[in-house]
């Protein structure tokens, strides 16, 4: 799957929750929901499935508490596609085959690179959060016990979090523009990802299921 | 020929009423090595920022008095894994970010890749994921990123910070290599012990201005070394109570001895 064109993975993540949405529910949002935990769960357990259903979980408690059963079952559906789509794109797609392919279609390289710099932003703050928590653990400071400590926790996790992640922004502006990267350039694809003439094809029929979806649905 | 001139460039952070950098002169030929020293805050990083066109352009603030760039500047940033793009499967692909980026044609890019990953040592990682490697390694990978650019104005900001003392060596050689070849170097250091074999000229900066410019040598004057600036051997000789002059290196210090 990861082999697939990055514009077909983008394509894929992006109708799934758009079916989801137009499709009557809870059966449309039944199906674009099982495919995209489907997806997901190709990715495997641990880095696909689990934290698909774990962001989607708190969704659906909140809905339980706004609304009734049926409308519950059918807005946590479709969060659902939505959230599992995500994850699995952000696990399937490489940034770097993404920035290769959107500048072979003749994108700007800069926006190119802010479009994939945002799939990379959620490990990246996932691994400096682990980092960070393990550091706090070995100062003495528990995530476990009573809801003070783990608010204590919480703070001591998410300022040292966001205030080096404003500073690396910093630092990788600069990095960046001092390696080229900047408004207007024309960037050399050293190599752009292949693009068969089946995925061109698919991509343009899920595009088009969209519309001809939402049509179905309005007359 | 000169590849870099300020005049009398002061510069503010945005928000600041003090000037980080106060009316500095300052001159960088093609084929030197200038090395700044000083301490903490004394502006080092900022006049390599100012000096890359970073500052203002990039980081916001006020520069005031003239900076002349006559080649392209490339600056290698003290932490290496905030220079990392983050968009590169290999350390090939890693160094062949800046190029790309210039828009040169793919056999250039080829050379200057494999070229620069050949001055750094790195021919045995080129295939390696850059978010697989130490510190110092990842340090080697973003010089030769820069390499790869081809700029003619090299900076430098503590490029010896996570590098062992045998890769520090190997730094060192190659900023005097790539001099040779006229590259000119601005280089920010606090590896006072590397500066009189590397450097052509040392400027101390002291709270934003230029304080003393000279020969290597000027680490082992006693002001220098009073600031805690001094090479190794000539603050031991200082503390020893050895008369002056002070040998700035162990080669100096064996000379005086005999």
């Amino acid at each position: 799957m990861t082999r697939l064109h990055p514009f077909t993975l983008l394509t894929i993540a992006g109708a799934l929750p758009a079916l989801a949405w137009i499709l009557p529910a809870p059966s449309g949002g039944l199906a674009m929901a099982t495919l995209a935990l489907g997806l997901t769960a190709s990715r495997g357990l641990r880095p696909g499935l689990w934290p698909a259903v774990l962001t989607a979980a708190p969704f659906w408690l909140f809905l339980l508490l706004l609304h009734d059963v049926p409308t519950t079952i059918a807005i946590g559906l479709r969060i659902t596609t939505m959230v599992a789509s995500f994850v699995w794109l952000v696990a399937a797609l490489e940034p770097a085959r993404l920035v290769e392919a959107m500048v072979a279609a003749g994108w700007s390289a800069s926006v190119a690179y802010l479009f994939a710099a945002t799939l990379t932003a959620v490990p990246m703050l996932k691994a400096r959060a682990q980092r960070i928590a393990e550091a706090q653990r070995c100062r003495g400071l528990s995530p476990r016990g009573g809801i003070a400590s783990r608010l204590r926790a919480l703070r001591a996790l998410a300022l040292p979090l966001v205030l080096s992640a404003l500073h690396e922004v910093d630092e990788r502006a600069l990095a960046l523009e001092t390696r080229g990267l900047r408004p207007g350039i024309r960037r050399t694809t050293l190599a752009p990802p292949h693009d068969p003439v089946v995925e061109r094809t698919a991509r343009w029929v899920l595009l088009l299921a969209c519309p001809a979806a939402l049509i179905w649905r309005l007359l | 020929m000169k590849s870099l001139t300020l005049e009398h460039a002061s510069f503010w952070y945005p928000a600041t009423e003090a000037p980080a950098l106060r009316d500095v002169s300052l001159e960088v030929a093609q084929g030197e090595i200038v090395a700044l020293v000083g301490a903490l805050g004394a502006g080092a990083s900022t006049l390599l920022l100012v000096a890359a066109d970073l500052a203002p352009r990039v980081t916001g603030g006020r520069l005031t008095g003239a900076v002349a760039r006559r080649d392209r500047g490339g600056i290698v940033l003290p932490t290496p894994w905030t220079q990392a793009s983050g968009m590169a499967f290999t350390v090939w692909d890693e160094v062949a970010f800046g190029p790309a980026n210039l828009g040169w044609p793919a056999h250039e890019i080829t050379r200057q890749v494999d070229r620069a990953l050949e001055q750094l040592e790195l021919v045995p990682l080129a295939s390696r994921d850059p978010a697989t490697l130490s510190g110092g390694e990842l340090q080697r990978v973003i010089i030769a990123a820069i390499l790869a650019m081809d700029p003619g104005l090299l900076l430098f900001d503590e490029p010896a910070t996570e590098l062992d003392a045998a890769g520090a060596q190997m730094v060192w050689r190659l900023m005097r290599r790539l001099a040779g070849e006229g590259k000119a170097i601005l280089l920010a250091t606090s590896a006072l012990d590397a500066v009189p074999d590397v450097a052509d000229r040392v400027v101390w900066l002291e709270d934003g201005a230029v304080r003393a410019v000279g020969a290597p040598d000027l680490l082992a004057d006693v002001a220098v070394c009073e600031a805690g600036l001094g090479t190794s051997v000539a603050t031991v000789w200082r503390a020893s109570g050895l008369p002056g002059p002070y040998p700035p290196t162990v080669a100096h210090a064996v000379r005086r001895w005999r």
